[in-house]
């Protein structure tokens, strides 16, 4: 071998050397970056995940775990119309085909809901996963999937998604992985019936997991009792309540019970660190209308819930059409079954009822015994609980958790919110409890009248919700709809002393104690999270209701004559600020020496928060500032920072020009509401000159409503979408929440509907469907629904069909 | 007119072998291919990065076209880069790069 030889082998060798370097560093995940090899390969990286946009979604195929032959028919809007016999064949399919369009977002929510992001994220996540364990969310699933799993209904409808879901998975190998799996280096796990409870335990814990309580322990140790009544009413006056007054509620069939002398604890923190600030104005809007308010003199039913506004959005629409059902609306990708929707009797929708069923205790350890705690003056052994939370790239971290008679301990010297919190807090929440929200889905997916109705929904405990109801005979109906604990007036509106006895939630109120109305006088009956019933419902309860929106609705609907879906599609859309009609005026008097263009803008204004509306930017911010500038001073320590509603401050300001929570603590003068309006103005011009200069005052861009994706990657997000509205308008778009479904149902002799989500029903960024109805949904604009008459075969609105074969 | 050969064979090869293969494959193709049609190692390695290139750019915009560059925008986005066809052309520099240096390992070796 000569020595040329020699030197160009080893450069070859070297040259090998690097290409394998070179290969196994884009082989492998860096920290956040993906394997960028595995990524940009055009075979089965992410390239592979560009959806044809002329694919054909229809097929001929054969599934063996069907049990009878079944169809799906997709129309223009790629929304599935299963077709079976059974149940086991519906609940299959659906659960095949929700994995097929949005796998990874229900593994990822899932996983959000289980505190078991970490696995697939890291340390990063870790703090989020351990606070989802320690509000007891897993506790909570296992048990309410103990009770699933008991009934035979919803047995079969379990392990029927389930197999269909795990049917899917089982056809995928790395290049179908959904694009997110590739970006964050993971692959999808065998689905479990845990998982569909878990979705549900998701929403309970989005919609009925906040409770003031801690904040109102704080705010009685700095605000004499009629000071916190007067700034927190348990029900604030003028409130037009979900069930309206007047109605006869069911009589109290439970006792009374005494309220105890002292159960109130104090729990101490470094309040600057405490809690997330609540977001005021989350909620959604339902409401119907009878024969006798509309033109056509058919029933009425519009639903529009607030939710987060992500992508891939929470629903995905879906028909189910079966030997007893048929059904549609909008589905959960992650559970089976309808959630929002109607089917060939009657239609139903669903608002969140914010009665407070989630209640914080203070815990006193025995002394000199670790495992134990005090209750009704007697020891008690804890019950452990070791929740392992898996990390990647890092060792399993083991949490072991207490469980006292109350419920979990989720704050303690191991787990306090970065220290803040001084004291060891037991949780009792309704959602911990076993129950069965499944069957209630599929007892109304199938109901036919009130009666049914009534049997479908006694079943849906938590979250709590406002569910309303109307039918093709013309009834409409609305129930307060929870479970709910019999409580002495004031029990969880504080911090407890869980070592009282008096204190433990006892029995629960019968359901069909619930309040509820149906046909009322008025013709019309609505929602949106304000206060249940008036002072007359037999049972105490506190909440944390808004009124704001029922105002409108309740104003618009009450005058409202042959009523069209036009006219529904209008009050869906309605920006008109009830806050700004009451304040405005106010304000602008106190100003009435003031020269101003943006005071002129103001003058003429009619309270809409149009989209590209200038005068709702000034008025906002406005009102902003002003609301902050009256209890910051005073309230900035409360945790969460729960401060007196707009709708409270609103009416307080009317009523009371000398408040003392209007003096400021920084100056020496005495002021009124006028010096803080006219301080509010003078901050709010200099915000609204910096604004001009740089993307102007259109509201739109102030507010910025943007539909995120799960992961926040703005390449699969939009941003600065062209809405009107707020929160507390009727139309209840703010920055990322909003009307995450809006539905308009006519019960006519045929039934037909409207609707429209943020979003598309694929969850693949790649596809023409990812947000295919966004832009719709941002102008207001609807889709006539396709509902396939059960008997019918073909229809020219059917754009795939998949023909299944056992 | 040998050095076209090898590039259409290293491009004609790395699409049949990455029906099966993983994606660095097109690295062993080249390789291969270069032990085979012997060059100097400098043409060997541009044979490799146009054989490889040219195969992923027709895979990439196998995809791409029909998907009316949907996702290669928002990938581009993802990456900061201006546009779908920046992204695309990443992407045939990686595959270029890897079948380059496969083929220059090859060409280094046998290097006549």
């Amino acid at each position: 071998m000569t020595i040329t030889t020699k030197r160009r082998r080893w450069g070859g060798y070297v040259i090998i050397i690097i290409t394998t370097v070179v290969i196994r560093l884009l082989d492998q995940p860096h920290g956040d970056l993906p394997a960028i090899g595995k990524l940009l390969d055009p075979v089965n990286g992410c390239l592979a995940n560009a959806e044809r946009t002329t694919r054909d979604f229809g097929s001929a195929k054969k599934i063996a775990q069907l049990q009878g032959n079944a169809s799906v028919m997709y129309d223009e809007r790629l929304v599935p119309h299963i077709r079976a016999v059974s149940d086991h064949d519906l609940y299959f399919l659906q659960g095949y085909i929700h994995a097929s369009f949005r796998l990874w977002q229900m593994d990822m929510q899932t996983r959000a809901a289980a505190g078991r992001v970490s696995e697939v994220v890291g340390e990063k996540t870790f703090e989020y996963d351990r606070k989802q364990r320690r509000k007891g969310m897993l506790y909570a699933a296992e048990r309410s999937l103990a009770a699933a799993e008991a009934d035979s209904r919803t047995k079969v409808m379990l392990d029927a998604y389930t197999e269909g879901v795990n049917a899917f998975i089982g056809t995928l190998s790395y290049g179908d992985y959904p694009l997110e799996y590739k970006l964050m280096s993971f692959a999808p796990e065998p689905w479990t019936n845990l998982k569909c409870v878990l979705m549900l335990k998701y929403m309970a814990d989005d919609l009925s997991g906040k409770t003031d309580d801690i904040a109102h322990s704080y705010l009685r140790t700095v605000l004499p009792a009629e000071d916190f009544d007067l700034l927190y009413p348990d029900k604030i006056s003028g409130s037009t309540p979900v069930i309206p007054r007047g109605t006869a509620y069911p009589t109290r069939t439970l006792p009374e019970i005494a309220a105890p002398a002292d159960s109130i604890a104090f729990p101490s923190y470094r309040s600057s660190d405490f809690g997330e600030r609540s977001e005021s104005g989350k909620g959604s809007n339902n409401w119907a209308l009878g024969p006798s308010k509309t033109a056509s003199g058919a029933a009425i039913l519009c639903n529009d819930p607030h939710l987060a506004l992500n992508l891939p959005s929470v629903w995905f629409e879906v028909q189910l059409t079966g030997k007893d059902m048929n059904v549609y609306g909008a589905s959960m990708p992650g559970a089976p079954g309808v959630v929002i929707g109607f089917n060939d009797s009657l239609t139903w929708g669903l608002t969140n009822n914010y009665r407070d069923v989630k209640d914080f205790y203070q815990i006193y350890g025995a002394e000199g015994d670790a495992s134990s705690y005090m209750f009704g003056g007697e020891r008690r052994k804890f019950d452990l609980r070791i929740e392992e939370i898996k990390i990647k790239g890092k060792p399993t971290f083991n949490d072991t958790m207490r469980y006292t008679l109350h419920g979990p301990v989720m704050y303690d010297e191991h787990y306090n919110e970065k220290g803040s919190l001084k004291n060891t807090l037991a949780v009792s929440w309704m959602g911990h409890r076993g129950s069965n929200e499944l069957l209630a889905i599929y007892m109304l997916n199938r109901a036919r009248g009130y009666t049914e109705f009534v049997d479908a929904i006694l079943h849906f405990e938590c979250p709590a919700q406002n569910i309303i109801y109307a039918d093709r005979r013309g009834n409409i109906a609305l129930w307060g709809q929870g479970q709910y604990v019999n409580k002495w007036k004031g029990q969880g509106k504080y911090v407890m002393n869980g070592s009282d006895s008096a204190t433990l939630w006892r029995e629960l109120i019968p359901m069909n104690e619930n309040p509820h109305t149906l046909n009322p006088e008025t013709g019309f009956l609505s929602s949106a999270n304000q206060n249940v019933t008036d002072s007359s419902y037999g049972y105490w309860y506190n909440g944390d209701f808004t009124e704001l929106r029922a105002w409108r609705i309740n104003d618009v609907l009450g005058g409202m004559q042959h009523a069209t879906v036009e006219d529904m599609f209008g009050l869906q859309n309605d920006n008109y600020s009830v806050l700004a009609s009451k304040t405005l005026p106010l304000m602008l008097w106190y100003c009435k020496d003031v020269n101003s263009k943006y005071l002129d803008t103001l003058r003429q204004w009619d309270y809409r928060l149009t989209m590209n509306g200038t005068a709702a930017t000034i008025y906002q911010l406005w009102w902003r500032n002003l609301y902050s500038d009256i209890w910051k001073d005073e309230f900035s320590a409360v945790p969460g920072y729960v401060i007196p509603l707009p709708e409270r401050t609103m009416q307080l300001m009317l009523a009371d020009s000398t408040l003392k929570y209007y003096d400021s603590k920084r100056t020496a003068k005495k002021e009124v509401l006028r010096d803080m309006v006219l301080r509010s103005l003078k901050e709010t011009t200099d915000s609204l000159q910096q604004l001009e200069k740089s993307y102007g005052l259109a509201w739109y861009r102030s507010k910025n409503t943007s539909a995120t994706h799960l992961t926040k990657i703005a390449a699969f997000s939009y941003d600065s979408l062209k809405t009107g509205g707020w929160g507390n308008t009727v139309n209840a778009m703010k920055g990322g929440h909003g009307p995450s479904w809006r539905m308009v149902v006519e019960m006519g002799k045929e039934i037909e509907a409207w609707g429209v989500y943020p979003g598309g029903q694929s969850g693949n960024p790649g596809s023409k469907y990812y947000a295919d109805y966004l832009q719709n949904w941002v102008e207001g604009k609807y889709y006539k629904l396709v509902f396939l008459p059960g008997t019918q075969a073909a229809d020219k609105r059917i754009k795939y069909t998949w023909a299944i074969n056992k | 007119m040998k050095l076209i050969i090898t590039i259409v064979s290293i491009a004609v090869l790395s699409g049949v072998v990455s029906l099966f293969a993983p994606w660095w494959s097109v690295a062993l193709v080249s390789f291969v291919v270069s032990l085979l049609l012997v060059q100097r190692p400098g043409r060997s390695f541009v044979a490799g990065f146009a054989g490889a290139g040219l195969w992923w750019l027709v895979a990439a915009l196998y995809r791409d076209i029909p998907n009316d560059h949907l996702l290669s925008g928002r990938m581009a986005q993802l990456f900061h880069l201006p546009n779908g066809g920046a992204f695309i052309a990443i992407t045939v520099v990686v595959g270029g790069l890897i079948g380059g240096l496969g083929a220059w390992a090859g060409g280094q070796l046998k290097k006549p």
